[in-house]
């Protein structure tokens, strides 16, 4: 039986059902549960029936989907998980566009050597491990979610920018990014119209390369290009800051290492290290004041697919009894479950723009419901009160806004805190 | 009437759920409920001393199904049928030498299952043994004009000369009638002389051969009765020539012997030839009725005709369900595990052959997660289908519905639901799915059952907001608990009217039951459309009560019976038991005439409290309500002179601007009604007895049609008539019920006063005109808090004894709109979410995740549709669905839908209406 609060990853070929993987952090499932049930979904697509996920009555979920005709994904999740429907499908996608990022599109459509896939596969478990975990439970990335990519906003973002841009114009590319403590600092303009997906997928590439001072790592765009890999080039200029750049075959990593780098980036050191400072307590810029008794947050720009997620911790007095959550870690959760909650009911969280998807995507697209089609005007406000917390989700044509607050703050005052935060952070930081 | 008066006296004593202590009756243990039908005001047909109508009815089992809808409606009924169908194209079959006439009715009536028409059925074996000797003696018979002897079908006649085929086609027409023969029963029927049967069943005048006594003579209609059958349906024309009658020939010989062989109320089809070549056109120009097939349909399910027809019409939507034993035996012959299944289109045969999956589903992940599969979805034919499942024993229930019916989220309520209905008339799902002899009736069963969710156009009632309202089906059905009308303390009677239940002494689990039971047979709904003659239902029941064990009490094993008659406007449900303190009931009893009267003659005492009621339906709203119309003007439409955005500016613009003649105000009361044009919007009359000080005011009111002042057109014209001293303020519905207060002027202390905690405190009814307003005056209430009254639409539900409270149709009706009946059907679709969220705090799942959820709350926005304007931004109305759960002092849930404007504190707005709440 599957541990609770476990989620399974199993990834088969989708035409004979050989097993090429089966991730996640418990036991691996038996070999029989794992056929029947890709044999299931397999005996329905045979019949014209195409099973999609199902449910139990204690909330643990499978979750099937076929990408390109190859390889079939499942995801299981265990009794009593907060892995949402949602969730589950993410992390369908999710994985998918890691193989392609990795392997490219070329090599997983048109398996020839299982044996040799599977081992190549073995170089996707870092980064599909990562998302399993959620993006690392205590350090808040929602970019898995969300298809936002996880932000940070840097209190002087000027120099650092245009350093950013001329070091990413010097290694002959317009694809760069900085990434601070595993979140997008800054990125050129080109780096925010690569696909949310990618955005976010490449973050959680080179933070899964931390630790290496620099590297050369071949990449596939799972939108852009999933059939022609480009070099990602990650340079870590601090402990905690990486300078990311896309590019074609030159320049050398050597060279970029040697040349680049010092000349772009010395000069702004103490920029970065005020910059790692603020990350340390902070995403947002020390002059954005959120109310103490904000438990967490998140904001999404729906425009640019930017995400900043916060979770304000150690306050400095607390003027109510009433005692705060307990843990960072509980915080994100319930902040996940509530976004998870508002989506799938209320709030679209597909991107405005559509973008090229191939056409299994838009199959998925009807794979699941969507409850907010049944409403005949728009939802653009909603909140949630329980025993622990209270959820205040707000929709704008420019923003979405998900905010936690712990029980002392009225109902009827919740709104006035939401807007309140949403003005406080979007208009200093023109987020 | 004296004699139900006796009867009502003595029958009492069954309400307080004590037996029956007549003798010649078996004895029973009563428990009921009464539920308010319909309101017309026709005669009741009542015959107390003749055996009654549905005694032929009674089945095998003891079970009965009775239900006759009243005079003029049956009519009004199958001529819509008749007209639908008459429209269908005849499908010509061309055999080997023979060219077939095949009618949508004929096919349907030859795949219709065996049960669906018996009646018909003995009718035309009866009438095919007469048929012989009457052709032989017509073609003998002197006299007889050549044309008696052609044969009705005029085609088989002619089967060689298929060149005009069509055209001879057209000169043939089948009506559909409807034939109550009961009718006549306690009418003596005419001697055949002057007309017979033909001229009082059927209302077709036919003068034979002038007293010659023709025998098998042509049946010409020389005339027709009016108000009779006939007449009613449109379609039979003086000059036509009736060939046969359900496809059996008749002639002037034996007509009469064929219609005395109609046992009882049915729809009967009648060939006509007729002289008319163009029949076709002819029906177009005919000015039908407005067709409402929904109302027939219903009648026609629950009678068990046509579900053929029905089944076809949403055969392309998939939809199954299945019982399936889940002891696979891989030796035993194929589709074996199946024990029942229900219907049998192409994309129920898909769905059905990939029952592995199901089965396959439930036995794996109970293996892999530890819990019981609930739903899981699947994609059919580009279609996205939600499976619900339900694992009884060794034996899985699966239950197979198109998402964009009915949303995952609300699964699992509907599979409940339907499990819990089983059990209620069968004891066990095993019960039900596993005796042959349920089969057909769990077809009809389930043929509702989709219906219901499939094809709500049809069935809905006509009253609701929304033809396609299918949130409101699904939310208020998914509710566990009827619909209560609050009423004045001083009526101390009930029943469920019209739906909506008045009275009840059934304990709350009873009461569950006896109201899915009507649920599912659309019993609730029926009333709401149709005038109910009679309707009598009686059935062995397995109250769910009894199957949970209580520790340390336990329940005397009985047999219960339900009894449900319905007369017109109200239904009674009575539960009986047999055994435990009542003497044991043996074998299957079928109801006893003693007990139907008996509940009959309360029904007929409540009609006294019928024009109370009535009073309750048709008064202004409690708790006022507003329609969402009124917070945004209209665009374009009714605004010539482009009156500002917001409703603040329009507000302050109306206000400034002085009383003139305008059109606006024309237009709205135009559209509203004739009268004084606040009359027509509120639905009340207005009062003759009017205060002279009010006169000053109320006359600008009264003649709103012509000197109504230019206002916008969300302004009411309770606003406008206060307009001068208050400028134009928007008003409610219901705090204008309080439209007397025009004459106290301050407009302010009347909402002072109206903030009382009794929402549902009408005064007393019977108080003259006059008294009556100053109290409503005073005790009309707003739930909202602020100064205008902004609340759309609620629910209630306190599920300690089971019931719910919302606004009525009827309430829902006068505030008409083009934007409120969209946000209620969004409240529904919202409520179905929130209650989701509730439901799933209560249970253990949600250990983890957001915890137990007390409130939740979405805020909406909407533009009116079709702006024009494109220089200014459409205007905006942003309204909140708020549910709050409350677990002391009695769990409740509330739900409540109202206007931006005013932060609301739901609790206490849930309090304040369940404070009215004087049960």
């Amino acid at each position: 039986m599957l541990p609770s609060e476990t989620v399974q990853l199993l990834c088969l070929t989708a035409s004979s059902g050989v097993p090429l993987f089966s991730r996640g952090s418990c036991k691996q499932l038996p070999f029989s549960v794992i056929g029947s049930l890709n044999g299931v979904h397999m005996f329905g697509a045979g019949q014209g029936a195409l099973l999609s996920s199902c449910e139990t009555e204690r909330d643990s979920r499978v979750a099937w989907r076929v990408f390109q005709d190859s390889l079939m994904l499942i995801a299981v999740s265990g009794t009593a998980g907060a892995s949402s429907e949602l969730h589950l499908r993410r992390l369908l996608e999710n994985a998918w566009n890691c193989m392609v990022l990795v392997l490219g599109q070329d090599e997983l459509a048109n398996v020839r050597n299982v044996e040799r896939l599977k081992r190549e596969l073995r170089s996707c478990y870092r980064l599909i491990d990562r998302l399993l975990e959620r993006g690392g439970k205590d350090q808040g990335f929602m970019g898995d979610l969300t298809h936002c990519a996880d932000c940070l906003l840097p209190s002087q973002p000027g120099i650092l920018q245009e350093t950013l841009d001329s070091f990413t114009r010097a290694a002959d590319s317009e694809f760069g990014c900085l990434l601070v403590r595993g979140r997008l600092a800054l990125a050129t303009d080109k780096w925010w119209r690569l696909a949310p997906q990618e955005v976010v997928l490449l973050s959680a590439l080179v933070n899964s390369l931390s630790g290496t001072t620099s590297c050369d790592y071949p990449v596939f765009l799972p939108q852009g290009s999933p059939t022609v890999a480009h070099r990602l080039l990650c340079f870590q200029l601090l402990p905690g800051v990486v300078a990311c750049v896309l590019c074609g075959p030159s320049p050398s990593l050597q060279r970029a290492e040697s040349e680049l780098v010092g000349r772009f980036w010395s000069p702004v050191v103490e920029a970065l290290r005020v910059c790692l400072e603020q990350a340390e307590r902070s995403t947002l810029p020390p002059s954005v004041r959120l109310r103490w008794d904000v438990e967490a947050l998140l904001i999404i720009n729906r425009e640019s697919r930017r995400a900043v997620a916060v979770c304000p911790h150690a306050r400095g007095h607390t003027p109510s009894e009433v005692p705060p959550l307990s843990s960072p870690a509980h915080r994100w959760e319930l902040l996940r479950a509530f976004y998870t909650f508002a989506v799938t009911r209320y709030f679209t969280s597909e991107e405005p723009v559509a973008l090229p998807t191939s056409p299994p995507s838009a199959t998925a697209e009807r794979l699941h419901e969507e409850f907010s089609l049944g409403f005949t005007h728009l939802p653009v406000q909603c909140y949630l009160v329980t025993d622990d917390c209270k959820c205040y989700g707000l929709q704008t044509p420019q923003h979405q806004l998900f905010l936690l607050t712990d029980l002392s703050v009225p109902t009827f005052a919740l709104r006035t805190v939401a807007t309140h935060t949403l003005n406080a952070i979007s208009t200093p930081t023109g987020f | 009437m004296e004699c139900f008066t006796s009867e009502y006296h003595k029958f009492i004593p069954c309400n307080l759920s004590q037996p029956v202590t007549e003798s010649r009756v078996s004895h029973y243990s009563v428990r009921s409920c009464w539920i308010k039908l319909h309101a017309n005001m026709d005669s009741v047909l009542y015959h107390s001393d003749v055996e009654p109508e549905w005694l032929d009815d009674v089945q095998k089992n003891g079970e009965l199904f009775y239900l006759e809808l009243s005079e003029g409606e049956e009519e009004a009924v199958l001529a819509q049928v008749t007209a639908s169908q008459s429209a269908a194209t005849n499908h010509v079959r061309f055999s080997e030498k023979e060219a077939e006439i095949i009618t949508d009715e004929g096919r349907r009536r030859t795949n219709s299952s065996a049960k669906s028409e018996p009646k018909l059925k003995k009718l035309a074996k009866i009438l095919g043994r007469k048929r012989q000797p009457s052709q032989r003696r017509g073609a003998g018979g002197k006299g007889s004009s050549p044309a008696a002897q052609q044969p009705p079908s005029i085609l088989k006649n002619q089967t060689g000369q298929r060149a005009c085929l069509m055209v001879q086609q057209s000169y043939q027409k089948d009506v559909c009638v409807y034939l109550n023969p009961k009718r006549l029963a306690n009418v003596c029927l005419p001697p055949q002389e002057k007309g017979g049967l033909l001229e009082a069943l059927l209302g077709v005048v036919h003068r034979g051969g002038d007293e010659r006594g023709c025998v098998g003579e042509r049946l010409v209609i020389h005339g027709l009765v009016p108000h009779s059958p006939a007449s009613k349906c449109a379609q039979i024309l003086i000059g036509d020539v009736l060939v046969a009658v359900d496809d059996v020939d008749v002639t002037s010989e034996n007509i009469e012997r064929v219609l005395s062989c109609i046992p009882g109320p049915t729809q009967v089809r009648l060939t006509l030839e007729t002289a008319s070549a163009d029949v076709g056109t002819m029906d177009l120009a005919m000015p039908r009725p407005r067709p409402s097939p929904a109302v027939s349909q219903l009648v026609r399910l629950l009678w068990g005709e046509d579900t053929v027809e029905l089944q076809m019409s949403v055969a392309h939507i998939p939809h199954i369900v299945m019982y399936l034993s889940l002891k696979l035996d891989s030796e035993s012959p194929q589709e074996e595990e199946i024990l029942y299944q229900y219907p049998l289109s192409e994309a129920a045969t898909q769905l059905k052959s990939v029952r592995g999956i199901f089965l396959t589903l439930c036995d794996m992940l109970e293996c892999v997660t530890g819990g019981q599969i609930v739903s899981s979805s699947l994609l059919l034919q580009k279609q996205l289908v939600h499976v619900g499942y339900w694992k009884e024993g060794s034996n899985l229930l699966v239950i197979g519905l198109p998402a964009d019916r009915v949303p995952l989220l609300h699964l699992q309520t509907i599979t409940e639901g339907v499990v819990h209905t089983l059990k209620v008339m069968y004891g066990s799902l095993d019960s039900s799915f596993c005796e042959v002899e349920h089969a057909s009736r769990l077809d009809h069963f389930f043929c509702l059952f989709f219906q219901r969710f499939m094809q709500l156009s049809c069935l809905s009632d006509g009253s609701g907001p929304s033809p396609q309202d299918i949130s409101r089906t699904l939310f208020l059905e998914g509710l566990p608990a009827v619909r209560w009308l609050t009423l004045p303390p001083d009526i101390k009677a009930g029943d469920l009217f019209k739906g909506y239940l008045i009275a009840n002494h059934l304990p709350k689990q009873d009461l569950r039951d006896v109201c899915l039971y009507c649920q599912h047979y659309c019993l609730l709904s029926l009333p709401t459309e149709q005038r109910v003659g009679q309707l009598v239902v009686w059935r062995e029941v397995f109250p769910q009560r009894c199957a949970t064990p209580h520790p340390g009490y336990h329940e005397p094993h009985g047999r219960f019976f339900l009894l449900i008659v319905g007369l017109r406007h109200f239904m009674q449900c009575v539960l009986l038991e047999a055994g435990g303190c009542a003497s044991p009931a043996i074998g299957s009893p079928g109801p006893d005439c003693i007990y139907v009267d008996q509940v009959k003659a309360t029904l007929l005492q409540l009609e006294s409290l019928d024009s109370a009621i009535e009073d309750r339906l048709s008064a202004p709203p409690m708790p006022s309500l507003s329609c969402a119309d009124w917070f945004l003007p209209s665009g374009g439409r009714d605004r010539p002179e482009g009156i500002g955005s917001s409703p603040l500016l329009n507000r302050l613009t109306a206000a400034i601007k002085p009383p003139s003649p305008g059109a606006i105000g024309r237009s709205l009361f135009g559209e509203m009604g004739p009268g004084s044009g606040s009359a027509g919007l509120k639905g009340r009359k207005p009062s003759p007895q009017r205060s002279l000080s009010d006169s000053g005011s109320e006359g600008r009111g009264d003649l709103g049609g012509a000197f109504t002042p230019g206002l916008s057109p969300h302004t009411t014209p309770d606003a406008t008539r206060r307009m001068p001293p208050v400028g134009s303020r928007r008003d409610s519905l219901g705090s204008g019920g309080s439209d007397g207060s025009g004459s106290s002027g301050g407009l302010f202390k009347v909402h002072v006063v109206l903030l009382q905690p009794n929402p549902f405190y009408l005064g007393s009814l019977k108080k003259s005109l006059s008294e009556r307003e100053v109290e409503e005056m005073q005790n009309t209430l707003k739930l909202t808090a602020g100064a205008e009254n902004t609340l759309f639409h609620y629910v209630m539900m306190e599920s300690v004894q089971g019931i719910f409270i919302a606004p009525t149709h009827r309430e829902i009706s006068q505030l008409s709109g083009s934007i409120h009946p969209q946000l209620i059907r969004n409240f529904h679709h919202c409520c179905l979410s929130i209650r989701h969220a509730f439901q799933q705090s209560l249970s253990s799942r949600a250990s983890r995740g957001l915890g137990p959820v007390r409130e939740h709350g979405v805020l909406f926005q909407c533009k009116p549709e079709n702006w024009t304007d494109h220089k200014k931004p459409a205007p905006t109305m942003t309204y909140w669905v708020i549910g709050r759960m409350l677990l002391e002092p009695v769990p409740q849930e509330f739900y409540v839908c109202f206007h931006d404007s005013v932060a609301e504190v739901p609790v206490e707005m849930a309090f304040r209406l369940s404070f009215g709440l004087a049960m």
